[in-house]
């Protein structure tokens, strides 16, 4: 058979494919109108949700081209990190408050005071203040939260807490020990709590130990405070419930986080579970289950250095916007659309059930009052927010809490006191605060 | 055709790979490298031509324990990965109806992606609902559920063994090709000669495979130290940093904590290591390489 091409022409030919292939297929159209979006974590009712009321803002906006994208909460920081450093952030970012200062210490956000001074009035009017508060940052506003999530609550089957004698959930720490204790059976522990190092478990032992007057980092010194008394003895609560043979084996704590501890409770295979304010609502429980959730009981005497707060709070679905918006106005209306009390609703028990609201109008759906009776009264009388502070947020926050989680596995797995393991955790992540921040 | 002809197609053809290799293997390399000389505050680089990095690795208590049970996870895994994948492979050689079934599914585990391989194995492996813990309890041979990935004495090993489930068919099947293409007479003469089964296996066939085994260890070895969803899924570095390995804790360094100055050094130390474990090797195996490479 005859050669078609000819050595020349064929390199000839490939060359000119080659260069057509380089040639870029003109400017791309970053037309004034194009928004593009990340959200990152949520329920499956609030990521359903808030897809489909997208739609809403395009139909209100139909010069804006809405290019929304959503992620698994997990990956926030990598995906952030990554479309920063190569300058393909999104206009909008969805993430968690606790982001904020290492975010803005980097020059990845932008105050929302400089773009949306004139959108303030409105936002202040329509949110819950404590919670708009959960968007500041060095006395800016940083970002327009939706909701919040409080630690720490304490999930209990009420059945085997009538089964135990009780009639009333544990209001005290020695009380948690003895319910736990006593709602114990051989197959089934009387409390378990996730001591993984996800965040999220992390979160759940600083609520307790913030109750007890303990902090991870003095912003005001630049010095980490994992070893003071009120974490040292928030972390023996871990410990002697374990030596109390209230809890599943600890290598398996260890290993469990706070979304299988959730189903590991739902399925009766502990009486009670540690977690965030949601609880088990994200994901529901079989019929029959008779279960409520309280705030985690208080300290019999608390032991920490500083003021005791009755929870610690956090926006997890919060909007901020980029520094490099290529279309800031769009950004801001979009923020804006989210703060109306139409989407402000959606948490408000229908659909979503699992969260605080931002929205003062989610207050009053009936929804959230018949999942969470007593939120509502709580908030009605102004008692809610009382005495919480915001989650831990600093720059090099990741860091201080993976010690603490570190920490943690160490006495629960017994290998350290816990007073060597908050001592050791507390050199390393001072190491890594002062190498970040110079 | 000429020769200085043929000469400067085959560099044209290799062009792409050229320029592919240094845009996405030399380039970042080299701004890894970089990086690694860089202090960096608060996300800014602020000067280059520093040890700083490397000083804060050498001071950091834990990067020992990160070398140790890396060195588990890439030795151990790929010797494992590689002597289990040529008794697999060994077998697999052997013509009949089941290898020949099996020659297919034994890719499964290659197929099915790293997220789902790594939860599956996390619940089969949980301390109170794993199906191994409680199939082991129940024959007796436990008093307790053993939680595999809760107990620091053990999480490491069992990673390595999901590992080699999870490397292994690739290996076995390359190493299966090349058992196949043994002569059969030289096996025959051996044969006739009085050698036995292991005397066949030993003396013809591992000289016959020695270039595939070689290249397929440093394969393993490459894809192995690459491997992060697998230990990061299934365990994120715990319990208390058992698992913790140059993989997760480079990760850890850069997208946890923005410590990319240090997590770079680690992963120039990380380079480096795995760059005098493969020519240690290749030099020990040089013979066998430089005959394959003949062939």
């Amino acid at each position: 058979m005859p050669n078609v091409f000819n050595r020349r022409e064929f390199l000839s030919a490939t060359t000119a494919l080659g260069a057509a292939a380089m040639i870029p297929a003109g400017p791309a159209q970053a037309a004034s109108g194009e928004l593009s979006v990340w959200k990152f974590g949520g329920t499956t009712a609030e990521v359903e949700t808030w897809a489909a009321r997208n739609d809403g803002f395009t139909a209100a906006n139909p010069d804006v081209g809405l290019n929304y994208s959503y992620f698994n909460g997990q990956i926030r920081r990598q995906k952030l990190l990554a479309g920063f450093q190569t300058n393909r952030l999104a206009d909008v970012v969805i993430a968690f408050g606790q982001d904020i200062p290492e975010f803005a210490g980097f020059g990845m956000i932008q105050p929302l005071d400089d773009i949306a001074g004139d959108r303030m009035a409105g936002w202040k009017e329509r949110l819950v203040p404590e919670v708009m508060a959960s968007g500041m940052h060095d006395g800016k506003l940083y970002g327009l939260p939706t909701y919040v999530d409080m630690a720490s609550f304490l999930a209990i089957n009420t059945d085997a807490m009538a089964e135990a004698g009780f009639d009333r959930p544990p209001e005290t720490w020695s009380e948690v020990r003895e319910y736990a204790k006593a709602m114990t059976k051989p197959d089934r522990p009387g409390i378990a709590f996730p001591a993984t190092t996800a965040p999220v478990d992390i979160n759940i032992f600083e609520g307790i130990a913030y109750a007890n007057g303990g902090r991870v980092f003095d912003e005001s010194t630049g010095k980490v405070t994992l070893n003071g008394p009120g974490m040292t003895d928030a972390l023996q609560l871990y410990v002697d419930l374990i030596a109390d043979g209230s809890t599943p084996p600890p290598t398996s704590l260890t290993e469990t986080f706070f979304r299988d501890t959730a189903q590991l409770f739902a399925q009766g295979r502990s009486a009670m579970w540690i977690g965030l304010s949601w609880l088990n609502t994200p994901w529901g429980t079989p019929e029959g289950l008779n279960w409520t959730g309280v705030p985690f009981p208080r300290p019999d005497t608390v032991t920490g250095k500083f003021p005791p707060v009755s929870a610690i709070m956090d926006p997890t679905a919060i909007l901020m916007v980029s520094s490099r918006a290529k279309n800031p106005e769009a950004a801001v209306e979009y923020i804006d659309f989210w703060s109306q009390n139409d989407q402000l609703k959606i948490w408000g028990g229908n659909p979503e059930i699992a969260r605080i609201p931002a929205g003062k109008v989610a207050w009053g759906e009936a929804g959230l009052a018949e999942a969470w009776p007593n939120w509502v009264s709580s908030y009605e009388a102004g008692t809610l927010f009382q005495g919480a502070e915001p989650m831990p947020r600093f720059i090099g926050v990741s860091a201080v809490e993976n010690a603490l989680g570190t920490a943690l596995q160490e006495a629960v797995l017994g290998q350290k006191t816990a007073q060597q393991a908050l001592d050791d955790a507390t050199a390393a992540a001072q190491a890594q605060i002062d190498l970040l921040r110079g | 055709m000429n020769n200085r002809s043929d000469r400067w197609l085959a560099y044209f053809m290799i062009l792409p790979v050229v320029a592919a290799v240094l845009a996405f293997v030399i380039g970042p390399t080299w701004d890894v490298g970089k990086l690694s000389l860089t202090q960096v505050v608060m996300g800014m680089e602020r000067g280059f031509g520093t040890l700083d990095n490397f000083r804060a690795l050498a001071a950091d208590p834990l990067f020992a324990l990160v070398v140790k049970n890396t060195a588990i996870w890439i030795i151990g895994g790929t010797i494992l990965c590689v002597l289990v994948g040529l008794a697999v492979g060994a077998y697999l050689a052997i013509d009949s109806w089941q290898t020949t079934i099996l020659r297919a599914l034994i890719l499964l585990p290659w197929v099915i992606p790293d997220v789902v391989t790594a939860m599956a194995w996390k619940w089969m492996l949980h301390g109170q609902v794993g199906i191994i813990g409680s199939t082991i309890q129940a024959a007796g041979l436990t008093d307790e559920q053993v939680s595999f990935l809760g107990d620091p004495s053990l999480v490491m090993w069992t990673l390595v063994v999901v590992l080699i489930w999870r490397k292994m068919p690739l290996v076995a099947l390359i190493l299966c090709a090349a058992i196949r293409s043994v002569p059969s007479e030289q096996i025959e003469a051996a044969r006739m000669d009085g050698a036995n089964a292991f005397e066949r296996f030993r003396f013809v066939v591992i000289p016959n495979i020695a270039f595939s085994l070689t290249a397929v260890t440093v394969i393993s070895m490459i894809w192995i130290t690459a491997e992060f969803a697998l230990p990061w899924i299934m365990t994120g570095g715990g319990p208390a940093n058992a698992s913790q390995i140059m993989s997760t804790y480079i990760y850890q360094q850069s997208f946890e904590f923005f410590n990319w100055g240090v997590a770079s050094a680690m992963s120039v130390v990380n380079l480096v290591m795995l760059m005098l474990i493969i020519a240690l090797y290749l030099y020990v195996n040089r013979r066998s390489w430089a005959s394959g490479a003949d062939k």
